[in-house]
């Protein structure tokens, strides 16, 4: 390898190692092309401000004067920002560092002589292929009313709407639903190219020398017959002979058949694909999320815990494979995906960061081996997130243990521990039921000290519990892992310290509020 | 002579848990099974186990069991079969106290109007726990040590005596969380409906003799509480609905 070569291939190393440089590109294509990207959306409105303003000093330009610096605007500034995404787009759509390692570590593999020329033109070709592809071309298009001067091209100001489509999804889906009908489309196509030309053709054959017959030209003739095969029949250029209305009889019938074959097959791309798109749709929802439960398995247990937790600020999941069951939680007004909950394939589709988006897992099928399928899915996964599963059967315990469950609840032996407190204390058990389910009004709530509320210094004492009609049954310190029952008037809160408080839930909603409000005790 | 005993209908896991958590209050436990089911089920654990079938012979039950004091539990799995169960003791034993388990709000309902003195909503119970896990685990974990677990803290009922220093004053007044280290959580006066301390509507109600206080506490303080001011009321059926 000669210097130059070696040099080239070193830079391109360095370069494809840079952590400074793959931030600065991931960045870019986070923007430009990563839909997952939360920031993107702004820069999408952005561009598409910029088109629509584009769009509309040109209807302007048509019939009034419009200031030079609106046209500067137009022409340069617009032009130049579409030129720079043009080229961000250019140097994200392949890596010029990695085909030139990648060349470079073939030809040594086979014990070829590296040539740069050959790897430069590889690059190249790739580039190229990119640079030729619809989306580059209609981004290039929209940067050629940069040359305001020649005034033709100020028309492809109006490429720069097709751009609005790169930032559209809903038209991007549009355009990938109807491209599963290429076929069908390609043959109607194919139909009405053969009944336009076979038309054209006799009617010029037929009307040309005619006198009286508008049709003059081949162009007359191929522009009647489009005219006429589309149903639209302005009437300005009509067959008068015989012979062309026989003609142009044809021609209606097969526009028609043209106009309701495009209909039926468009109807019937949207409706086969309708189910894909909402499950689109849902799965892009969902990675908006920020915190979410994910419920696997919708059974009895799961239906009545997303009862309970819809109140809550976070959302719920539903994953089962059992379509009625989906079907069921959908009615339920949960985001339910047809998805099998012990298989790799349903999270990679659904695209989430279990670590930072979902807060726990729950496993509730009403059966173990469900639920260690599950359990052992998810964790092949994630080492981290938690996960709750049910227990039908104790002696599966260790199982579920053993492949990582955090919390196991098992039905069975609840129901003796219920059983035990109902006959030895009946009451005080009714007051605790009563009390998680926010019966006559009142309620249990927990209340986070944080680091704002524990600079404030303050004391049990100075709480104020009586004041706003709620008892402090107790105050949970984190750090010690300790609950301290009833505490004494000089215990100091600290942060990260939960205050467990029993009233009625508008009084500890003020309670809090006025704990999280106030400045100096 | 009549006996207090416990009486499990349905041989399954529920009611080997309930035999299992109960077996150290009650010395009588008997589990019966419906009878297709009893030569698998009568050599398969350590309580007794007899056979029965949903007809109306129960004369042997009523040879021997004291009905006040004892209590039936319906755990057939089946729901339809537990109603039949239900409604069948309930006709022939007017006195004895059904706890009935049911899977969902319907069987709940239908197991109330058949005469259960208490349902265990299993399903939503589960539900309950696990919504609790996830939004409030400390609240859980405390009332779980507080119900089912045997921790220092404890929740009672305390029947109010004529003797105590506090009858007549006020109930939002009351301060034994400052003088006796328990805190009052609810309260049923002489109409029998549990109210919380906090309901706006008791709160100018006064502490009269008989009052069931249910407080939280730790055990020493419930003691030293229940010399000065009343005594332990373990067992009160009388709120229950029928």
């Amino acid at each position: 390898m000669g210097y130059f070569s070696r040099l080239i291939v070193d830079a391109a190393y360095f370069i494809s190692t840079s952590d400074a440089y793959q931030r600065k590109k991931r960045f870019f294509y986070n923007v430009l092309e990563n839909n997952r990207y939360s920031h993107k959306k702004y820069f999408d409105i952005f561009m598409m401000t910029l088109i629509l303003l584009s769009v509309a000093i040109l209807i302007a330009e048509v019939k009034h004067e419009v200031p030079l610096n609106i046209i500067f605007f137009n022409t340069y500034v617009i032009s130049i920002i579409f030129f720079i995404e043009y080229i961000l787009r250019l140097w994200i759509s392949s890596s010029v560092s990695e085909t030139l390692i990648n060349k470079s570590e073939n030809d040594i593999m086979l014990g070829r002589e590296f040539s740069l020329l050959r790897a430069f033109f590889k690059v190249f070709k790739i580039k190229l292929h990119y640079m030729l592809s619809f989306r580059a071309m209609i981004d290039l298009l929209a940067i050629l009313p940069f040359f305001h001067e020649l005034r033709l091209l100020r028309i492809f100001v109006l490429f720069r709407v097709f751009k609005l489509f790169r930032y559209t999804t809903s038209f991007q889906i549009f355009v990938s639903v109807l491209s599963t009908k290429k076929f069908e489309f390609i043959i109607l196509l194919m139909f009405a190219s053969i009944v336009i030309f076979v038309s054209s053709i006799l009617v010029y054959i037929m009307e040309a020398n005619n006198p009286t017959s508008p049709v003059n030209t081949l162009f007359d003739a191929l522009y009647w017959a489009i005219v006429t095969i589309s149903t639209v029949g302005y009437g300005d250029v009509t067959a008068v002979t015989t012979q062309g209305r026989v003609v142009a009889m044809f021609v209606i019938v097969a526009g028609i058949s043209v106009l309701a074959f495009t209909t039926s097959i468009v109807v019937s791309a949207l409706s086969e694909k309708l189910d894909e798109i909402r499950e689109m749709k849902t799965i892009e929802d969902i990675r908006k999320l920020k915190q979410f439960y994910i419920i696997c398995g919708y059974e009895n247990v799961a239906e009545a815990v997303a009862k309970k937790l819809k109140n809550s600020t976070k959302n719920i999941i539903v994953l089962d494979e059992d379509e009625r069951r989906i079907e069921h939680a959908k009615r339920d007004g949960l985001v339910a995906l047809n998805y099998d909950p012990g298989s790799v394939e349903s999270y990679k589709k659904i695209g989430i960061d279990l670590s930072a988006q979902v807060k726990s897992v729950l496993c509730l099928r009403e059966s173990d081996v469900e639920n260690v399928y599950t359990t052992l899915t998810v964790r092949s996964i994630n080492k981290e997130v938690n996960i709750v599963s049910l227990l039908m059967d104790d002696t599966n315990r260790n199982k579920l243990n053993f492949a990582g469950v955090n919390e196991i609840l098992y039905p069975k032996g609840l129901v003796g521990m219920i059983a035990k407190e109902l006959i030895g204390r009946p009451v005080a058990f009714e007051v605790i039921h009563a009390l998680r389910n926010d019966y006559y009004g009142v309620n249990v709530e927990e209340i986070f000290i944080d680091e704002r509320v524990s600079q404030n210094s303050i004391y049990v004492g100075k709480l104020g519990c009586a004041r706003f009609r709620v008892v402090l049954l107790g105050i949970y310190k984190k750090e010690k892992k300790r609950f301290f029952f009833n505490p004494l008037d000089d215990m100091l809160l600290e942060s990260g310290d939960y205050l467990l408080v029993v009233g009625n839930v508008v009084f500890i909603k003020d309670f809090d509020k006025y704990l999280h409000k106030k400045s100096v005790v | 002579m009549k006996k207090k005993v416990v009486l499990i209908f349905g041989y399954n896991d529920y009611a080997l848990e309930i035999a299992k958590n109960i077996r150290d209050t009650y010395e009588n436990i008997l589990i019966y099974s419906l009878n297709e089911e009893f030569d698998r089920a009568k050599n398969k654990t350590d309580f007794e186990v007899r056979g029965f079938d949903l007809s109306d012979r129960w004369d042997d039950i009523a040879e021997y069991v004291d009905f006040k004091n004892s209590i039936a539990f319906c755990v057939l799995e089946d729901s339809a079969q537990n109603i039949f169960l239900t409604i069948s003791l309930r006709s022939l034993f007017s006195d004895l106290n059904i706890i009935a388990l049911s899977n969902n709000k319907d069987t709940a309902n239908k197991l109330q109007m058949a005469g259960a003195n208490k349902v265990i909503p299993l399903v939503q119970t589960t539900a309950e726990i696990i919504s609790e896990m996830m939004e409030k685990p400390i609240v859980k974990e405390v009332f779980h040590t507080i119900l089912f677990e045997g921790g220092a803290l404890k929740i009672t009922q305390i029947e109010m005596n004529g003797t105590n220093p506090y009858l007549g004053h006020e109930i939002f007044e009351l301060d034994w969380n400052i003088k006796y280290g328990i805190i009052p959580l609810s309260v049923i006066q002489e109409d029998e409906k549990n109210e919380f301390i906090y309901a706006s509507k008791i709160k100018h109600n006064r502490v009269k003799e008989g009052d069931i206080f249910i407080i939280v506490g730790y055990e020493r303080d419930i003691q030293e509480f229940e010399k000065v001011l009343g005594r332990r009321d373990d067992v009160n059926w009388r709120n229950w609905s029928r």
